[in-house]
């Protein structure tokens, strides 16, 4: 009786909403932007979950959409680090309803308070080295075992360079990181506090570093810039690996060959977890999406993307995806290292950040205009403070390091001033009481600004530095790309001029900026500490 | 659709509200309101909590609901208990603490137990084997622990045992003790190996160097059973080629994905650690609503069901017909080998040694 009376019901209930109830619409309504890559699916549905993930899965929105079409649930994305992850998890008040890292390593650190349920894991990869086909081939890597330290004498011959992510702002860089200390201590059963003090490792594993052509905050975007050309190899994973060839295949451009090492191996398992703030509805949703992306149909889906699903591997039909003639290889046991304990990974990223990596040299070109008055120019000095200000830069793994440089160069319709800081003392912080200085007034030139930032770079050995040039704006810029283009291309280095967007700055202009220098842009406006943030991870 | 079709679902919607309030006001009405019952509990009970099967027999024989929230078995000790009737943890441990903290509770039960096992993939099986470390008895692997430590305490690498596939040395991969019961229980367990019996206040201090060792060399470790048992059958051999964890995973596990159990079992084996530790799951009533659980759990049915459906033994598993029920070939009739866990005392110095 009562399951009759039930499904009366239901049927009333559902002739009367298909009746009236919202028409859904065609396209989901976009409200990310090129610059943080944050994306929304948003079908009208009653229920939204966020979801903060890892910039790997934004190879996944087709399926994202699909589930958020045919169900309706709206997912908002926001794409960040493996560490800003395991902070938010750290925080007192989790503003998401799930997270998606890369790795369980970065959940398990951040969820202390056990705030994350029904934690799964939707796909495995192995971080690995890509190079360069025929630069492969000449190494002799190809068709063969290749331990870490075969890499590292290539690296220190001069005849590898490569692109990796920060490793103190991205799992794929942190991984390929305590892989290369691993080898440099010898391969021991687990890397300790101690054995971080071993006499040598400090000037080996900061010459083997000083082989990074490129550093990047994001995974996704380090594939990217990857595609932009001009590189020989990147420590990515796996699937971001055979995502590339099929870009660089379709061009007829050179493809990369994958290599395992392993004694340096280590493994992403993409466990997406339930962040439990008490909304059962919320977390019916969550449910139905991860049963959704665990389904066998979603789970080959998800294969053809590259990554491995499954209890019984790679299937033969998506054997043209795990190609072997890429030196992919489906049927590895993947044998990684082992990770070591939260305390000891801290203290190697510490130790990365602040004396390992090669020194970032970074021109910060500040927007001194009008428009700037009050708020913009309070926003942009705070911003400036978390980076400045070591104290604050050291939760976020931000520091500098002993021999980095930091430029300052304010700005409005010319570039006013030039303030130079070298290394992580005083000069640095005082760096920042010019940035708390300098008041807002005149216009607006980005162009002159960028100019000069090269002209300052013209004093350095580019060969020792990650060098950067982050622009903050917020008003259309007088002049052209022109004069700045032709200076660039004389210039002839790669140098990034990243953009922080902010007020009514012009995307076109910072996007012809980033193409031209294989950067990006990065959305201020809504959050202008945190776009600051990010781009200090890129280098 | 049209406006038309909206009214006739309005109307026949009204029609069936109103004949649903005829039948209750004659008396098929829902029971009296249960009586709830608030408490903590561990993770790998949750299964069997929602289970729709023991929430009916609770709420209809027995007027009752457990709400719970979620909390690690020595944690929620020290939890705040205001407004809670009981705590439902995984070891005997949690017991003792409660005791040493408040004096004894209320009433305390043993629900149910499950042993500390081993997992591992078919290849490592047989490398053991040939090293004469597992032995097979009726159909069981059992695993002589005081033959796998010197191997782990050697350094042993994978390839020496001819698994060359595998890279490093010889180890079991637990939950961090410090924050997780199976892991903590799995420390308990090397503790008694390493004294070569249950280790006591005394005795454990000479060997808390070398389980310092042990569990140093294991490097980062998981906060939680499930997501250990997880990952072990998601990432393959080479990831984590041995794990201690509760026998009811793997059971339950088999008995709610039959499908993937059986794309899995030719590989997955679980072996018996000689000898191995009850994670016994105990019921502590804080006041006297409380204790009207205990009665409800040792419910005749709610015994088969744990046992059943979610491979928590209790005194109708054991009947041989089991191996079939689960589909989990290899599977113990009856635990014999077993120790008891090390003092409270005991594991306090292994926690503190440990943190």
């Amino acid at each position: 009786m009562k399951r009759a009376v039930l499904s009366v019901c239901i049927l009333a209930l559902a002739l009367i909403l298909t009746a009236c109830g919202p028409t859904p619409s065609d396209s989901a309504v976009s409200t990310g932007d090129s610059a943080s890559g944050d994306h929304a699916f948003d079908y009208g549905g009653d229920v939204t979950l966020r979801i903060l993930s890892g910039s790997e899965n934004q190879e996944l929105e087709g399926i994202l959409d699909d589930f958020a079409r045919e169900r309706g649930v709206n997912i908002e994305m926001d794409y960040r680090g493996s560490l800003d992850i395991m902070r938010t998890l750290q925080g007192e008040s989790i503003d998401y309803d799930a997270v998606w890292p890369a790795s369980s390593l970065w959940l398990t650190a951040g969820d202390t308070q056990y705030r994350v349920k029904h934690t799964q894991s939707i796909s495995i990869t192995p971080v690995v080295f890509g190079i360069r086909q025929s630069l492969a081939e000449e190494l002799g890597f190809v068709g063969t075992e290749v331990s870490v330290s075969d890499l590292l004498s290539a690296i220190q011959s001069g005849k590898l360079n490569f692109c990796m992510t920060s490793a103190t702002q991205s799992n794929s860089g942190c991984s390929a990181y305590i892989g290369f200390l691993y080898a440099l201590l010898g391969n021991p059963d687990v890397i300790t506090s101690e054995s971080l003090q071993t006499p040598g490792l400090s000037e080996q594993i900061t010459q083997l570093l000083s082989g990074v052509d490129r550093s990047s905050g994001s995974s996704d975007w380090l594939k990217d810039l990857f595609l932009t050309g001009g590189y020989d190899a990147m420590v990515n994973y796996e699937c971001l690996i055979i995502s590339a060839n099929q870009e660089l295949e379709a061009r007829g451009e050179e493809t990369l060959y994958a290599v395992y090492p392993y004694d340096g191996l280590s493994i992403a398992d993409s466990p997406l977890g339930y962040v439990d703030n008490g909304d059962a509805e919320k977390e019916q949703a969550f449910l139905d999406l991860q049963e959704y992306l665990l389904s066998d149909e979603v789970q080959n889906e998800i294969q053809r993307t590259g990554r491995r699903t499954g209890y019984e591997g790679v299937s033969a039909e998506n054997a043209d995806v795990f190609r072997a003639d890429w030196g992919i290889q489906p049927d590895r046991v993947l044998s990684p290292i082992r990770m070591p304990s939260t305390e000891v990974l801290m203290e190697c990223l510490n130790l990365y950040q602040t004396e390992f990596r090669k020194p970032s040299l970074t021109i910060y070109c500040l927007d001194y205009s009008g428009s700037m008055e009050g708020t913009g120019r309070e926003q942009m000095v705070e911003a400036m403070s978390q980076i400045l200000i070591q104290e604050n830069a050291e939760k976020n793994l931000l520091q500098a390091s002993e021999h980095e440089v930091n430029i300052l160069i304010p700005f409005e319709g010319y570039p006013r001033d030039i303030y130079t800081a070298v290394g992580n003392g005083s000069e640095l912080e005082s760096l920042y009481t010019k940035v708390e200085a300098e008041e807002a007034t005149g216009g607006t030139d980005i162009y002159a600004a960028a100019t000069e930032s090269l002209r300052q770079l013209g004093n350095y050995d580019l060969s020792q530095y990650t060098p950067a040039i982050i622009l903050l704006t917020d008003g259309v810029s007088d002049g052209s790309i022109d004069a700045f283009q032709t200076a660039y291309e004389a210039f002839g280095a790669d140098v990034p001029v990243f953009s922080i967007m902010f007020g009514s700055a012009d995307p076109t202009q910072l996007e012809e900026l980033a193409e031209l220098t294989h950067a990006r842009v990065f959305d201020g406006r809504e959050d202008l500490i945190g776009a600051f943030r990010s781009v200090k991870g890129y280098n | 659709m049209g406006s038309k079709s909206k009214w006739i679902g309005l109307i026949i919607l009204l029609a069936v509200i109103g004949a649903a309030a005829v039948y209750l006001f004659l008396g098929g009405g829902p029971q009296p309101e249960p009586a709830v019952l608030r408490g903590y509990v561990g993770g790998e009970k949750i299964g069997l909590l929602e289970d729709e099967a023991v929430q009916d027999i609770l709420d209809r024989n027995y007027g009752l609901t457990l709400d719970y929230a979620k909390a690690g078995s020595l944690d929620m000790v020290t939890a705040d208990h205001e407004g809670r009737n009981f705590l439902f943890p995984s070891s005997q441990t949690a017991l003792e603490y409660y005791q040493q903290l408040y004096g004894a509770p209320d009433r305390s039960q043993i629900v149910f137990n499950t042993p500390i096992v081993l997992y591992t993939h078919r290849p490592i099986l047989e490398a053991f084997q040939k090293e004469g470390l597992v032995t097979e008895r009726d159909g069981v692997y059992y695993m002589d622990m005081a033959g796998l430590v010197a191997e782990i305490e050697a350094g042993t690498a994978w390839a020496d045992l001819g698994l060359p596939e595998l890279y490093g040395t010889v180890a079991v991969n637990t939950t961090d003790p410090v924050r997780s019961n199976s892991g903590n229980m799995f420390a308990g367990l090397l503790a008694n190996v390493l004294c070569g019996g249950v280790a006591d206040e005394d005795s454990v201090e000479a060997v808390l160097p070398r389980l310092q060792a042990i569990f140093e060399k294991l490097g980062y470790m998981e906060a939680s059973s499930s997501d250990l048992f997880d990952q072990f059958l998601k990432t393959g051999m080479g990831a984590k080629p041995m794990i201690a964890g509760y026998e009811n995973q793997l059971l339950e596990f088999a008995v709610e994905n039959p499908e993937d159990w059986e794309q899995l079992k030719d590989d997955i084996v679980l072996i018996y650690p000689t000898p191995t530790v009850w994670s016994s799951h105990i019921y502590i009533a804080l006041d006297e609503a409380g204790e009207a659980g205990i009665d409800a759990l040792m419910d005749e049915e709610i015994q088969r069901l744990a046992w059943e459906n979610h491979g928590f033994r209790t005194e109708v598993s054991g009947t041989g017909a089991d191996e079939d029920h689960f589909g989990v070939p290899h599977l113990a009739a009856e635990i014999t080998q077993v120790a008891a866990m090390p003092s409270y005392a005991a594991m306090e110095k292994i926690i503190a040694a440990l943190s």
